[in-house]
């Protein structure tokens, strides 16, 4: 099988993918577009045997921190990291004081970018632990914490937590 | 209460727990009807992201997309040119593990190394298995594999970290130790040193599983007898 053939079989999701990471679903494909030249551009360093899915998700995961570090440098309008890291370590306690936002997209931009990566990752594209880790450069350990975190954060933020 | 927590959970949720473990999560939900609720909020939660998303890759591929993707087909040879080393950014995590197995492998020959892989989970075996069943971080002489810090990871459990030919935390997992993390250490036979390039790696795996501080070494000998349980 071709590269192209692979690349247009895994095409769906991983338009999927940047959409989960992105502001809206224009930035996403906006993303998607990015990281699908790069992937052609830089096909000879993939490892055939490899996951053709995990390489790409690895590069437009890479491209989405870049813009996001661009970003940020570009407009100091953006809530400080901590703030949302805040967001992440509220925890049951702070329910009675958080803010009811019912949409999933919104609900995942106000996640620290650590977090949703690893949730779009896992919960999103169904990736296991170890494959999730492998494209974000994370130990296991650092990965599982940042689940619980986002997962902590979402349930807060969907007013999921009956 | 028990000794369930959110990672556990969550892990069930991902499918990411061991049948040992599994069983003893559904026993505790099964007694506990706010563990079952979280467990459900928590499926929910998990479902209804999946679901968000979902429809996104049943759309057709926009047309600049594959246009994209089938100019490259028609532009580029056919016959590809041999694989090159060199990408080392995106081939840098790829060719670290292919080194480290490369030792792995290398150190006990035929034997095989210290860690194994059992349905795709790294397990300590041989030598290291053994250094982490039975060595005290407080007596170890100058034994090829050294015991750093012992202590319970979050959630319950053992974990212990190690350095030798390869460096890592370890923990235990019903009658055997899953190794978290491994990486080239600071050397077998070689006077131990203190700060091996791993370390902060290790140190930062260790941060992220802890859960309080590290026990010492009474507590560590009273854990290794009752058999890491």
């Amino acid at each position: 099988m071709s590269f192209e053939h692979d690349l247009l079989a895994i095409l769906p999701r991983l338009r999927r993918f940047a959409a989960s990471l992105s502001r809206d679903r224009a930035d996403g494909d906006d993303l998607c577009q990015a990281a699908l030249e790069r992937a052609l551009k830089a096909r000879d360093q993939w490892q055939p045997g490899t996951r053709l899915d995990s390489w790409i998700y690895r590069i437009m995961r890479n491209l989405w921190i870049d813009e996001a570090r661009a970003r940020q440098r570009a407009a100091k309008t953006f809530a400080p990291a901590e703030a949302g890291e805040h967001v992440g370590h509220a925890g049951d306690r702070d329910i009675e004081a958080h803010v009811h936002l019912t949409d999933v997209d919104r609900a995942m931009q106000a996640l620290p970018d650590e977090q949703r990566e690893a949730i779009a990752l896992v919960l999103v594209e169904g990736l296991s632990y170890k494959e999730a880790a492998a494209v974000l450069g994370v130990p296991m350990g650092t990965l599982t914490s940042r689940l619980v975190r986002g997962r902590g954060a979402l349930i807060e933020l969907m007013g999921e937590a009956a | 209460m028990t000794d369930i927590d959110e990672a556990m959970l969550i892990a069930l949720v991902d499918g990411e727990l061991d049948e040992v473990t599994r069983r003893r999560v559904d026993r505790a939900v099964a007694d506990d009807p706010a563990l079952a609720e979280r467990l459900a909020m928590h499926r929910r939660l998990r479902e209804r992201l999946a679901g968000h998303y979902a429809p996104i890759a049943q759309e057709p591929v926009p047309g600049a997309m594959r246009a994209l993707v089938e100019e490259s087909a028609r532009v580029v040879p056919l016959v590809r040119p041999a694989q090159r080393w060199r990408g080392w950014v995106t081939g840098g995590a790829i060719a670290a593990s292919l080194v480290l197995g490369l030792s792995l492998g290398r150190l006990t020959g035929s034997e095989g190394g210290p860690i194994g892989l059992h349905d795709g989970v790294m397990v300590a075996q041989g030598a290291l298995a053994q250094a982490l069943d039975t060595q005290l971080a407080s007596a170890q002489g100058d034994a090829a594999i050294r015991i750093g810090l012992t202590f319970q990871r979050k959630g319950g459990g053992w974990c212990r970290s190690f350095d030798g030919a390869v460096a890592g935390v370890a923990c235990r997992e019903g009658d055997g130790w899953y190794v978290q993390q491994a990486l080239p250490g600071a050397g077998q036979g070689r006077a131990y040193r203190q700060a091996s390039s791993s370390d902060a790696r290790v140190m930062a795996t260790v941060d992220a599983l802890i859960d309080g501080a590290p026990v010492d070494a009474a507590a560590e000998a009273a854990a290794r007898g009752k058999g890491w349980r």
